[in-house]
């Protein structure tokens, strides 16, 4: 039904984008460092749920809550029965407390490791990453900085409960604060070293599921053969085994730089003793760290924007 | 099909396993046992004590459940994850024959990287004594298969099972473990220690815990486990959309 | 004959509703799932392959329940939307895997009759990770069709391909329906659909919106308004004159020149057009029906 047209209709020669309003940006742009540090901040809050979905903040919290609680428990046994049971320091020592509740920091990093790493490799958002200003190497160490911070978080917050109920009890501060700002120092260690190495994993293994397993067993593996190398060490005598066998597992070999430098109370069979052995431990944990970055940085050399 | 066993699943089964990643762990981890099987040899002789610490401490408590967990959800959890699994549900098959199939798969893997490790270990540390050894391949064998039972289960349960998985072993078999004697009754590692005790009659791994108890709740688990990841398959959820 | 009935059948989960009493029957023949996304075709497909629970009403084959029945698998191929497939076998390999496990007397026959069917001889030896979209999508057919299955359910089977692949597999599909197979397949895209169905089922947000050919559709739907573009010498009296017959729903004056009408009454709008306008001196330029094809179909019933 329908009929030739009589006026031809002049099409446009040339398109036209009308004006609804659209305007680029053209205002001042914050440089790499705010970009890096607005990263950091999201990959902190990320590890504990914040800004994910609600079933993601379950198991951070819950560690974090389960963390505390043994240290609340003790801070509250501190603080009431001081007198009764003639307590006058910590009743578990700042240094031993992440060795205790060492199963919980494992996970919480085994946990969060892959959600961090793995998760921007598998589904390929890493190349929205990389075609944004800062580089390759700024996103690396950006999200193993979040993952450290994390994880640093996790493990001091119970020393900070219990050094503030210590004061609370009336626990010399001097000696206190000594012994918390050593806990810390080496709080920071661990976490630099479970967070590196987590990561690494995590950046080799990019299945999920996997990337857990792979971290826990390296964790707990390496936890076990030591403790146990360790034992029989000091049970047949020969210490110096168990020393050396101590820098292959995060725990013992924190806690025995903890051991070395700041006299802290052993909650190994066998901490390092001397000098050369104590330096052994510093420059085992500085490799770890290092090792695990440098190894990072490489993996992620291959990944192509 | 009325066979119990489908050679194709198995097949199918085995190359999972293997062909990712996951094969290197399970490599790794007997490596680390006979390794300190060896450490430990050379730094104590033969001791009775060393070498059911590390038998039962790194051995049942830590590598058997662990070979479990990862050739299970090697055969299992890929498949459920991507949605390759309706390849082999929509097919006139038994679902128990699926579960078997796949379930035989991790059991080997099970005798091949955790049972015979031990049963080596234990050999390098006690050559005196073999049924130190024996015993211990035997538990774990049992351990094992318990495990394979129980985190198959899990695969088909939930998505997150070796996430699950991990924190049931670090939880309850490790940190409860280790705190709760009551948790013996329920906790297959130690059911494995009772096993282990009974064949080698002098080892004490586990106090008031007796193995007929043990032997029968292991084959309960096994049993259960496997029937029950069948029934669930029987009407398993899978939309396209996931 | 194999046909697939629908009975009042819901599906929800938690408070959302996917399925919502849809009754259909797919027989023998080529059957349109057609929908937007999120309609729920992929959950009906997965409720007639037995991979759901029906909430509410049953899902039979040949009166046989789908859900919890393995033995339906026979007469049942299934061609799922997921990419992801045995990564790590030959395109042989893993049609074979399948004949192996449908218990074929012979698989390896089977397998490369079925493969060659869906032209993948050249590359069966080729491992599936080397696959392309459209090659992928071609093994997973082969796979479905290895036993000969009297029903072929295919969950958005146009996916990727190319125009030549999709002009093989309409090629395909409607042998397989011609020689009395029971084809089921969805899409979101019209023009598929109209190419390859004879009969369409149509579902929207769930709900089961139209069923049959789609000419036939349209003819039933009477109280649906024609639409009619018109570019007349005097839209603005055309336009008045038109909305006094009663055939006519509705006109509207489009900016850049020319009328939009509704007309309920086809018929007798066809006729009364011309007449008023010889009558009132408007010349008529162009009268374009702007909804001939399933697209308005579809269109209205999305916007219903």
């Amino acid at each position: 039904m329908s009929s030739p047209s009589e006026q031809p209709r002049s099409a446009p020669a040339s398109g036209v984008i009308h004006d609804i309003g659209y305007r680029p940006y053209s205002g001042p742009r914050l440089g790499e460092g705010a970009v890096a540090w607005a990263f950091f901040v999201t990959g902190l809050r990320n590890c504990f749920g914040l800004g994910r979905s609600g079933r993601s903040k379950i198991l951070p919290m819950g560690l974090l809550a389960v963390m505390l609680l043994p240290a609340l428990i003790l801070v509250g046994v501190l603080v009431q029965a001081k007198d009764l049971l003639g307590l006058d320091e910590q009743i578990v020592p700042y240094s031993t407390y992440p060795i205790t509740t060492q199963l919980l920091i494992s996970v919480f990093v085994a946990s969060q490791a892959p959600a961090l790493i793995s998760r921007d490799l598998r589904f390929r958002t890493i190349t929205l990453y990389l075609a944004r200003p800062g580089r390759r190497t700024t996103y690396v160490l950006v999200r193993v900085a979040s993952l450290t911070a994390a994880t640093f978080a996790l493990i001091a917050a119970p020393l900070l409960l219990m050094y503030v109920g210590g004061l609370l009890a009336d626990l010399p501060l001097g000696r206190e604060t000594g012994r918390f700002a050593g806990a810390l120092v080496g709080a920071a260690l661990l976490a630099a070293c479970l967070a590196c190495t987590a990561a690494l994993v995590a950046a080799l293994t990019i299945r999920r599921g996997l990337a857990v397993t792979a971290v826990i067993v390296l964790l707990l593996v390496s936890y076990t053969v030591v403790a146990t190398i360790q034992g029989i060490a000091f049970d047949s005598g020969n210490e110096t085994v168990g020393e050396v066998a101590g820098v292959f597992s995060p725990y013992t070999l924190v806690n025995g730089v903890q051991v070395f430098l700041f006299d802290s109370p052993r909650a190994t069979p066998t901490p390092p003793t001397g000098d050369a052995m104590g330096v052994f431990y510093l420059a085992a944990a500085a490799l770890t760290v290092l090792a695990a970055i440098g190894a990072m940085l490489l993996r992620y050399r291959k990944v192509t924007g | 099909m009325s066979a119990v066993v489908s050679p194709t699943i198995a097949r199918l089964g085995a190359r999972s396993v293997f062909g990712r990643r996951r094969g290197v762990l399970l490599f790794i981890l007997p490596l680390v046992l006979v390794g300190l099987a060896v450490l430990v040899r050379a730094l104590v002789g033969e001791d009775l004590t060393a070498t059911s610490d590390t038998l039962y401490g790194l051995g049942l408590a830590v590598i058997v459940p662990l070979v479990a967990l990862l050739a299970t959800t090697g055969v299992l959890a890929p498949e459920i994850d991507d949605g390759s699994i309706s390849y082999l549900l929509a097919k006139p098959i038994s679902r128990h024959t699926i579960v078997v199939s796949k379930l035989l798969v991790a059991g080997a893997c099970v005798v091949l990287f955790a049972a015979v490790p031990m049963l080596v270990a234990g050999l390098v540390m006690m050559a005196d004594e073999p049924d130190i050894g024996v015993a211990f391949a035997l538990g774990s064998l049992a351990g094992g298969l318990a495990y394979c039972a129980l985190f198959a289960l899990l695969s088909v349960m939930t998505r997150h099972a070796v996430v699950v998985g991990l924190v049931y072993l670090l939880i309850w078999e490790g940190l409860l473990g280790g705190l709760l004697d009551g948790v013996r009754w329920l906790s297959v590692t130690r059911w494995a220690g009772a096993i282990a005790d009974e064949v080698a009659g002098d080892l004490a791994l586990v106090a008031d815990l007796g193995a007929t108890y043990a032997v029968v709740a292991t084959v309960v688990v096994i049993v259960l486990g496997t029937w029950l990841t069948g029934r669930r398959l029987r009407g398993f959820n899978l939309t396209g959309d996931e | 004959m194999s046909t697939i009935t629908l009975d009042h059948v819901s599906r929800w989960y938690r408070n959302v509703v996917a399925v919502n009493d849809v009754s259909m029957t797919i027989g023998p023949g080529v059957t349109g799932l057609l929908g937007p996304n999120g309609a729920g075709k992929s959950t009906l497909i997965a409720l007639m392959s037995g991979f759901l629970a029906p909430s509410a009403g049953t899902v039979t084959l040949d009166g046989d329940p789908l859900w919890r029945n393995q033995a339906v698998y026979r007469t049942i191929g299934l061609v799922p939307e997921r990419e992801a497939l045995f990564d790590y076998l030959t395109g042989r390999q893993f049609v074979v895997a399948n004949a192996e496990l449908h218990g074929l007397p012979d698989p390896g026959a089977a397998a490369q009759a079925s493969i060659a069917l869906v032209e993948m001889s050249d590359a069966q030896d080729r491992v599936i990770s080397t696959y392309s979209k459209g090659m992928r999508q071609r093994i997973k057919m082969a796979s479905s069709l290895v036993h000969d299955p009297a029903v072929l359910l295919l969950d958005e089977p146009f996916n990727g391909m190319d125009p030549r692949q999709r002009m093989h597999l309409m090629d395909l599909l409607r042998r397989m329906g011609g020689e009395g197979r029971t084809v089921l397949f969805s899409s979101h895209i019209l023009e598929e659909v109209e190419q390859v169905a004879r009969q369409i089922e149509v579902v929207v947000a769930g709900r089961h919106a139209a069923s049959g050919d789609f000419g036939a559709i349209r003819r039933l739907m009477t109280d649906r308004p024609n639409r009619f573009v018109l570019r007349t010498s005097d839209d603005r009296t055309m336009a008045s004159v038109l909305l006094t017959d009663p055939s006519v729903r509705g006109a509207r004056l489009r900016s850049e020149g020319g009328i939009e009408l509704e007309a309920s009454d086809f018929g007798r709008f066809s006729e009364v057009l011309p007449r008023l306008a010889r009558e009132h001196g408007v010349r008529l330029l162009e009268v374009t029906p702007t909804d001939e094809s399933l697209e308005s179909v579809f269109a209205y019933l999305v916007s219903a």
